[in-house]
């Protein structure tokens, strides 16, 4: 049921968004982030996918014959997830790198603590 | 062959950021050659398309590979070059330059400057892909590589704490914006199954259903948070501060043009929203609060880069106000005021960087008196302050000048009170903009001289010469208002109208017709510059917000007795003054009257900017959040 899909994607999004703006262990933000960013690569594969349809890889013989099926799961959101994955990835790299040098300077990892940049 | 000069220009950059990055350690001399000769050859590229596109008025398509539209689909990825576009590129292109050369000088004492130059290079390849791009999700990854090139470069001289601290905001808050990008990218495609922008608008015809309604929220919402507009910009004011100043300069210059880019090109070309009312009064709304919130908070601070920084978001304010009205002369406004903020604000932050270099310290309480020792810098500061204050004849004074006039023009024609009051807002804005600057101008390079800054020298000649460049270019925009109207803006604002044109050389000729899209037409963009009347009308408005502002403000006198509660010798009635023996009046003090009279308001405001990333998080999904609900009951 492709419905469910819907439902979790927005469920991992929020729940992210939630982490994000109630946690406050800088490390727990991060992961945060990585779950908006899993309900984002849910939605996306969701959108393009067909209940039924096969893989988009054929011959172009098959093609122009008419034996290949005609249905099948749309492939760009498939490629535009990938992205997203890797930058999500990136993402999350960064930020606990951002986060190792955060706790040398300030002997901490908690938000409250980190902020000397106010007002 | 011209058609493959910007994505030449995009490339270039990118290669350039690699060769730094191989090449880069065999010498300083080919590591900074590099860095500026592709930067200097992609400049020369997008100037070359000044002719074809702003005065011919062609539309350059590019598609990746060859990858040709079949059947009316869009299939590859796209760049398309309009005038609006082109407009953007030749600001970041500009920004990118003079910065590159700044840093050749600024740069002179930090580690891994192979690094910087990387970085720098991915950063403007980045923004400048994002201008030139036709390709809705191409759009998101040059977000994503911005936003990246951007922290990385906040945390560049990552011995300061505080830079880490920024870099890590930055991170959080700018990946929270990307992501709702994505999500609205990603529901754009569930309901158009194509990418290209050309395609998107002629097939939603400015219909909306409520997919896209939800995906109009979220890519506004996200390239708001790209843009800073208020309750967006709490990553602006500290990655601003922290960075070296001359990426506060491209931050400023161009990256969050970018955004205001993004967010023209969504609402008028690929939703074609701004017809309706609704969606005028949300960006006008938003436009007038963060003006107003921008520079009240600019007011407040005592670092010169972190004042710059909320003067920056206040800017962009006027920008969004403008380009929110939906009319020509709007549009034509905001264009010309983000074009002068790219040049007067590029050139303030790369004063404060001399003055960084010079003294050592951005904090305006232990600066001062440096007219004698840096009378260039001076000079510049000075160009730029008037400019950003709109004092004639300078950029700042025409473009603020349109502004008033198309908001102004806009509460006539529609009567709607909300615009009037925006239109006000702007104004006392302005004014609150030259306070804060005779601040500055009284705390840095004026008043009495701090004995610790003694031995400060003027900056070298590679540092001077863009800060020259650009408040040359200052004063001949303000003085050729009407070349720049001609060459620059009409078609620029005439491309954000004229969706019809960008559809048809994309998808084919005769496409948008067949669609049924019909151009929002473009009434020429009149605007009188040196009317009296209006002249008179300015000084009226004027004088009732200052009045305004002044009755409003409740008399502190006598109200401190001394020993009373919340006493402090500066504030008290006959005997006031510093207890220190070494303190300049001014410094950050010149408007304490203002201060304390509007102490409740900025308790507030201070407290909600508390530095706590999660508090940035939840105003950023507030902001989202009422920018969706806005866009579901007035769209449905």
């Amino acid at each position: 049921m492709i419905i469910v899909n819907y439902i979790a994607s927005v469920f991992l999004i929020v729940l992210g968004l939630y982490t994000v703006c109630t946690k406050k262990n800088l490390i727990k933000i991060v992961l945060g982030l990585g779950i908006t960013d899993y309900g984002i690569n849910l939605l996306i594969v969701s959108i393009g996918f067909n209940p039924g349809g096969t893989a988009p890889v054929y011959y172009l013989a098959d093609l122009l014959n008419g034996v290949a099926p005609n249905f099948f799961v749309d492939p760009v959101p498939q490629a535009l997830t990938l992205t997203s994955i890797v930058i999500g990835a990136c993402v999350d790299a960064m930020a606990l790198a951002l986060v190792i040098m955060i706790n040398r300077k300030y002997k901490s990892v908690d938000a409250d603590e980190i902020r000397r940049l106010n007002g | 062959m011209i058609q493959h000069f910007p994505v030449m220009a995009v490339m270039l950059l990118f290669l350039g950021a690699f060769l730094v990055a191989i090449f880069g350690r065999i010498s300083p001399v080919i590591r900074d050659g590099i860095a500026i000769l592709i930067a200097t050859i992609s400049l020369v590229l997008i100037y070359a398309l000044i002719k074809p596109v702003m005065i011919d008025g062609q539309i350059i398509s590019y598609w990746m590979g060859n990858w040709e539209p079949v059947e009316g689909y869009a299939i590859g990825i796209g760049y398309e070059v309009d005038a609006l576009g082109l407009f953007f590129a030749l600001l970041v292109v500009t920004t990118f330059w003079l910065s590159g050369i700044y840093s050749l000088g600024y740069l002179k004492k930090d580690a891994n400057k192979m690094h910087y130059y990387t970085l720098y290079l991915m950063l403007s390849a980045s923004v400048l892909g994002l201008v030139l791009t036709g390709d809705l999700f191409n759009m998101f990854i040059m977000i994503e590589i911005m936003t990246f090139a951007s922290v990385a470069l906040t945390a560049f001289r990552n011995k300061q704490a505080i830079a880490l601290e920024a870099a890590f905001k930055y991170l959080v808050l700018g990946s929270i914006g990307s992501s709702m990008t994505l999500a609205g990218v990603a529901l754009m495609y569930r309901v158009c199954h194509t990418l290209n922008m050309a395609q998107i608008s002629s097939i939603i015809g400015g219909e909306f259903n409520l997919t896209t309604i939800m995906a109009f929220g979220l890519i506004v919402a996200g390239l708001g948070v790209k843009s800073y507009i208020v309750p967006f910009h709490t990553p602006a004011a500290d990655a601003y501060t922290a960075a070296p100043t001359s990426i506060s300069m491209i931050f400023s210059g161009m990256v969050n043009k970018a955004g205001v880019y993004g967010i023209i090109r969504m609402v008028y070309v690929v939703f074609r929203a701004m017809d309706r009312s609704s969606i005028q009064i949300l960006l006008v709304v938003f436009g007038a609060v963060t003006m107003f919130i921008g520079v009240t908070m600019a007011l407040a601070q005592h670092d010169f880069k972190r004042l710059l920084a909320f003067h920056s978001i206040s800017q962009i304010g006027y920008v969004i106000t403008a380009i929110g009205l939906g009319t020509a002369l709007g549009l034509n406004a905001g264009l010309f005021h983000a074009m002068n903020h790219t040049l007067f604000k590029g050139l303030l932050f790369l004063t404060a960087g001399a003055v960084l270099t010079a003294t050592g310290t951005t904090n305006l309480d232990k600066l001062g008196g440096l007219s004698k020792r840096m009378p260039v810098t001076t000079v510049c500061f000075l160009v730029g302050a008037f400019s950003i204050s709109g004092l004639p004849p300078f950029n700042g004074f025409a473009s603020k000048w349109m502004v008033y006039q198309a908001i102004y023009t806009k509460a006539v024609e529609s009567g709607n009170i909300l615009f009037a009051i925006a239109t006000i807002t702007a104004l006392i804005v302005s004014v609150m903009t030259l306070a804060s600057f005779i601040k500055v101008t009284q705390a840095v390079f004026f008043g009495q001289e701090n004995p610790e800054n003694a031995n400060a020298k003027e900056v070298p000649v590679i540092m001077q010469i863009p800060m020259v460049i650009m408040a040359v270019l200052c004063v001949l925009t303000g003085l050729f208002y009407n070349v720049v109207e001609k060459f620059l803006l009409a078609p620029a604002a005439g491309a954000a109208l004229g969706v019809s044109n960008y559809i048809d050389k994309m998808m084919g000729a005769g496409y948008a017709k067949a669609a049924g899209i019909t151009d929002i037409e473009a009434a020429p963009a009149a605007f009188s510059f040196w009317n009296p009347l209006v002249w008179l009308l300015l000084f009226v408005v004027v004088f009732l917000g200052v009045y305004i502002v002044m009755a409003t403000s409740k008399s502190t006198r006598g109200r401190m007795l001394e020993g009373g509660e919340g006493y402090d010798p500066k504030y008290a009635t006959f005997f006031s003054g510093e207890q220190e023996e070494f303190s300049q009046v001014g410094g950050s003090d010149l408007f304490w009257g203002f201060k304390t009279d509007w102490k409740g308001y900025y308790k507030v405001l201070q407290g909600l900017h508390s530095g706590i990333v999660t508090d940035y998080a939840s105003y950023i999904v507030m902001g989202a959040a009422i920018i969706i609900l806005v866009m579901f009951i007035c769209l449905r």
